[in-house]
């Protein structure tokens, strides 16, 4: 899942201001996960925003809405089933940051700004607790590294093996934090398959690296080729 | 210059060298002398590339320095400050310059440095940039293509043998024996066991061992303590030695480790370092009997 974390309350409020009527809209998937910014986070936010602005005598009106989805336009374009998007003079969305820019392509007479800093693709290690674990990088290496990825866990993105850093099993730049190929070691000892660490891994391709990235399914390639 | 430092490699000769930091400016006059009293001391003068993530003059600068003051250099290249491009680049111009021995390294984190927002590049690890030099050597670019005019590197890497666990240092050394690091420059080494260890897995290649002696120095207890340089793991009792020391008894205390590993055979030779007391590895050397 996508992991994001609210921006600091300062910033949202000084990239709404201006705006009299506001639509905070929140997401049902990934970010209500983390608790950065589904149902429930969008009413926090807006009565944080509505006491601010209050104290300042401030006239805004606020809304709050939540959709299943902002990076599918199918659930974006329902939300004028719920509200009219032209009543407001701005939108405060709470998705994930590839949510914001579809929200924006869909409305793109609206302003859009973000709550949230979008921040890694990871997991969910226990309760309230995040961790990253892939860059999307387009090459995965998880078949010889024991399904650790050491271009996300390793501080430098080592292709083949540690660095002389780390300390007790610890990186060098966090002693809270594993060393990534210490991990790796164990869990490809565990699986008996050390022999995948001793291969040399050649240089990343960043060329299969595509930014900006697009992929259509082969199923559909006929509908967007002419 | 009499033997170079390749010749002195396989001569079985025990090797001296030491690397030092390239000035934070343009002012060179320090660093000259510093070259200069150590000329006829090493073997080998290293220069570090940005070491410990702080900003310092490129290092081919100061080698191309070292060579005019009549002593070999091996310069330092770090994989974090340039992708592939920029490396061979770099590589090639320091051939250009009469530059031949290459100590190619991962580079510490740029959190420990100077430049802590800087985007730490890593686009190759150092053991990719061993084999880029040595595809340099033999006359092509890590692509592929073909030189006009090709370098006659001498590649070094480094390696921790006291890394806990060593096992997976282990696994990635061969890895630089395997594409073409003809001698290790050891990180500080403190307990002769896991010198030991570590000498008895490389023995098998003809890689040539260069172990590391820190020269410690009391004023910097809390960070050798506290993890603040990568890589130097120094034991409990050394540091409660070392916190009261004065010169002298540091000086003598990595002279205790050079006589250890003379006296065990254990290397090839030693790097000392001592950065900002240069002027005491003769005195590091005469107290470890060399
Ligand atoms: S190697 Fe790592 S970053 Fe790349 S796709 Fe696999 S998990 Fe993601
Ligand atoms: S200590 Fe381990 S995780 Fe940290 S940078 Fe070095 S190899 Fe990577």
């Amino acid at each position: 899942m996508i992991v994001a974390k609210r921006k600091p309350f300062k910033e949202i409020k000084e990239s709404v201001s201006g705006a009299n009527k506001i639509l905070i809209l929140g997401c049902g998937t990934c970010v209500a996960v983390c608790l950065a910014g589904g149902e429930k986070e969008v009413a926090i936010l807006a009565s944080q925003l509505r006491m601010a602005l209050q104290l300042e005598n401030q006239n805004v009106h606020i809304d709050e809405l939540t959709i299943e989805r902002q990076c599918d336009r199918e659930f974006i374009e329902q939300i004028n089933t719920s509200v009219n998007v032209d009543d407001y003079d701005l939108i405060l969305s709470t998705a994930c940051a590839a949510g914001v820019q579809l929200l924006s392509d869909v409305f793109d007479h609206k302003v859009v700004v973000p709550g949230l800093n979008t921040t890694f693709i990871g997991v969910a290690e226990g309760p309230g607790v995040w961790t990253e674990r892939c860059r999307a990088c387009s090459d995965c290496v998880l078949a010889d590294t024991g399904g650790i990825c050491p271009v996300t866990i390793c501080a430098k993105g080592l292709l083949n093996g540690p660095c002389g850093g780390a300390r007790n099993g610890k990186c060098e730049v966090d002693p809270e934090k594993d060393c990534a190929w210490v991990l790796i070691y164990n869990r490809l000892e565990k699986l008996g398959r050390l022999d995948k660490m001793k291969k040399i891994h050649a240089p990343k391709r960043y060329s299969v690296q595509e930014h900006p990235a697009t992929i259509i399914h082969e199923a559909y390639k006929h509908r967007y080729t002419v | 210059m009499g033997q170079s430092f390749e010749e002195a490699l396989t001569s079985g000769k025990f090797l001296i060298v030491t690397s030092l930091d390239p000035p934070k400016g343009t002012d060179l006059e320090g660093i000259a002398g510093v070259i200069g009293k150590l000329k006829g001391v090493v073997n080998a003068l290293g220069v570090y590339d940005n070491p410990r993530a702080l900003m310092y003059m490129s290092p081919w600068a100061i080698c191309r320095l070292v060579i005019e003051q009549g002593v070999e250099p091996i310069m330092h290249v770090t994989c974090r400050d340039r992708n592939r491009l920029a490396l061979q680049s770099d590589l090639l111009a320091a051939a250009s310059i009469g530059i031949k021995n290459i100590l190619c390294v991962s580079g510490d984190h740029v959190m420990f440095g100077d430049h802590v927002d800087a985007k730490p590049v890593h686009d190759i690890d150092s053991v990719h940039l061993l084999s880029a030099a040595k595809a340099l050597s033999e006359g092509n670019d890590m692509a592929g293509n073909p030189l006009k005019g090709s370098p006659a590197f001498c590649l070094g890497a480094t390696a921790n043998p006291e890394a806990n666990p060593l096992e997976p240092q282990l696994i990635k050394v061969d890895k630089k024996i395997q594409v073409g690091a003809s001698f290790l420059i050891t990180q500080p080494v403190f307990n002769m066991d896991n010198l030991k260890r570590f000498v008895d897995h490389v023995k098998e290649s003809k890689v040539k061992v260069i172990a590391g002696i820190d020269l410690l120095v009391p004023e910097e207890v809390p960070k050798y303590r506290d993890g603040s340089y990568p890589g130097l793991f120094v034991p409990e009792n050394l540091l409660e030695e070392i916190a009261g020391a004065d010169i002298e008894k540091c000086v003598n205390v990595a002279g205790d480790l050079i006589k250890q590993i003379k006296s065990a055979n254990l290397c090839d030779g030693i790097h000392i370092s001592a950065p900002g007391h240069e002027e005491k590895i003769p005195d590091i050397l005469k107290a470890g009997g060399l």
